[in-house]
């Protein structure tokens, strides 16, 4: 909350803190709370709240004026050893080795662009009520070779920065992201689209993975646990992003890529970026629609939206043996089948007395349709759920068994890697 | 033997300027005073802010404390409320229940 008030230039904003948590708690506890201390402070906090309203203002709490921050381009001139441990103990890396970015390193990247090295390219934030760093064509090229990538895979890492979404969300939820290519790039720079595709097994894949979260802790506002990034356990999945490239090749007659059911030709390189809750791995064979409906349904719409990456073998299995002609047929049926168990849509009763979509509940509770009707279904009756449920399909893997994963994955924006070339 | 040396670049961002924003003046005192207390909406919070609002009217019971949901969620502005509250209000209490 302080970095994000530093940024608004409301440093001093007056704050007490009260123990978490205080929702869906009742209220005799939330009042103990209320006369407890501020774990931050010790001070009672209904006590720091009526003292914040009514002690006088210091001489920092009334400044007013602008404060510039200039950057510094070069950090200086040293051996790399010193260099390592000195981006170690900044936060500037992911806490493995890198490659110490120097003047020649990244003049070398930027051989992968005929972009200009002071381009700006975009802003970034860790989430909307922060405030946004700005960053150029070299600033994303020192992260680029901080993560080890070659200028050949500058191009995508470029398209996933300008569209400044982060890979590091901040929410006490610990976000997990990913990263889909599509088209001609893949092969170029040889990405893994096969056996291994999310794990650890191909360079490209890797490194343009790991340049987001560096893009996004050192150009996207130096996010630094405690400050900016309120994850309360963390996310693996940000090491690397679960970047990987569609198998096209092996997509169903009839099956589109995804970036041309996004709009683009089949010839354009693309990159999509996705973030979320959860992230699972599941197995196809004799039951997979039941699987499918239920890990929709439980797991996948609790946020964000969803997202399915199939081996190539579920998508012949929905394509040959179901009938699925198209991706967009697939979607359909998962519009009209997939169902919202009452108790879980409304809430448990004792843990989530308010329920688990509060809104939609309030919003029922007032005839709004078609959640009053929701409400109004007879017990046992599952809740059609239709909202948002726009779920991303894509398929990869090496096709060693029908396996899919899949998560509340929602697509945050798809950029042309062409257009940064 | 004298060790190899590199010239490197910051990894860093661009920060913007800051433009401070002094807070308002204090009251002297709470009595005679309406003092807004605005739910932030994170979700499930409401019993939260009632006990606040609860607690300031047992302690300070000649303060007209007035209790309001922001609109939206707690991603959302509200700035109608926020005009209302410069109008009518002379101190407000924000609440982000977690």
């Amino acid at each position: 909350m302080r970095e994000s008030l530093y940024g608004k230039g409301m440093q001093h904003l007056r704050v007490a803190f009260v123990q978490h948590p205080v929702a869906y708690r009742p209220s005799e506890e939330c009042r103990q709370k209320l006369l407890g201390k501020d774990p931050v402070t010790g001070r009672q906090v209904l006590q720091e709240i009526v003292d914040h309203l009514t002690l006088s203002l210091n001489e920092d709490e009334s400044k007013t004026g602008n404060i510039e921050r200039p950057r510094q381009r070069i950090l200086g001139t040293d051996t790399e050893e010193n260099f390592q441990e000195l981006f170690r103990n900044n936060g500037w890396t992911l806490y493995l080795p890198i490659i110490v970015p120097t003047e020649e390193r990244v003049e070398a990247m930027l051989k992968g662009t005929s972009r200009k090295p002071d381009e700006k390219v975009a802003e970034m934030a860790p989430s909307s009520p922060h405030e946004k760093w700005s960053y150029n064509v070299e600033q994303v090229a020192v992260n680029a070779v901080i993560a080890g990538a070659k200028p050949e895979y500058f191009p995508v890492i470029l398209a996933v920065a300008s569209m400044g979404h982060t890979a590091l969300f901040t929410s006490t939820n610990s976000f997990t992201a990913m990263v889909c290519v599509n088209g001609p790039i893949r092969n170029e720079i040889k990405m893994n689209m096969s056996i291994g595709t999310f794990g650890p097994f191909n360079h490209a894949n890797a490194s343009i993975g790991a340049a987001w979260s560096l893009v996004s802790k050192n150009l996207g506002g130096r996010v630094t646990p405690g400050l900016n990034y309120m994850g309360s356990q963390g996310q693996g999945h940000n090491f690397t992003n679960l970047c990987f490239g569609e198998r096209e090749e092996r997509l169903p007659e009839g099956w589109k890529p995804f970036h041309v059911l996004k709009g683009y030709k089949p010839e354009e390189s693309v990159v999509s970026v996705f973030h979320g809750w959860n992230w699972s791995n599941m197995g196809g064979f004799e039951s997979w629609k039941d699987q499918t409906i239920r890990i929709f349904f439980e797991d996948n719409f609790q946020c964000c939206g969803a997202s399915i990456v199939m081996d190539p073998l579920v998508a012949m299995m929905l394509h040959d043996d179901l009938g699925y002609k198209t991706k967009e047929e697939f979607h359909q049926w998962l519009k009209e089948n997939v169902k919202y168990d009452q108790k879980q849509y409304w809430g448990f009763p004792g843990q989530f007395p308010e329920g688990g979509h509060p809104e939609e509940l309030a919003r029922a509770k007032a005839g709004e349709e078609p959640y009053a009707s929701w409400l109004k279904l007879p017990e046992g009756v599952k809740i059609p759920i239709t909202r948002e449920l726009d779920v991303n399909i894509m398929v990869a893997g090496g096709e060693t068994n029908p396996y899919w994963q899949a998560g509340s994955l929602g697509l945050l924006g798809t950029a042309s890697v062409d257009e940064w070339r | 033997m004298v060790e190899k040396t590199v010239t490197v670049l910051s990894p860093l961002g661009t920060l913007p300027p800051l433009q401070l924003q002094p807070m308002s003046p204090r009251l002297d005192t709470l009595d005679g005073k309406t003092i807004y207390i605005v739910d932030a909406k994170f979700p499930a919070s409401e019993q939260f802010g009632e006990e606040l609002v609860n607690l300031l009217k047992e302690n300070y019971p000649k303060t007209n404390f007035v209790y309001r949901q922001k609109a939206g969620s707690y991603f959302a502005d509200d700035p109608q409320l926020w005009a209302e509250i410069k109008e009518k209000g002379d101190g407000m209490i924000q609440y982000v229940g977690h």
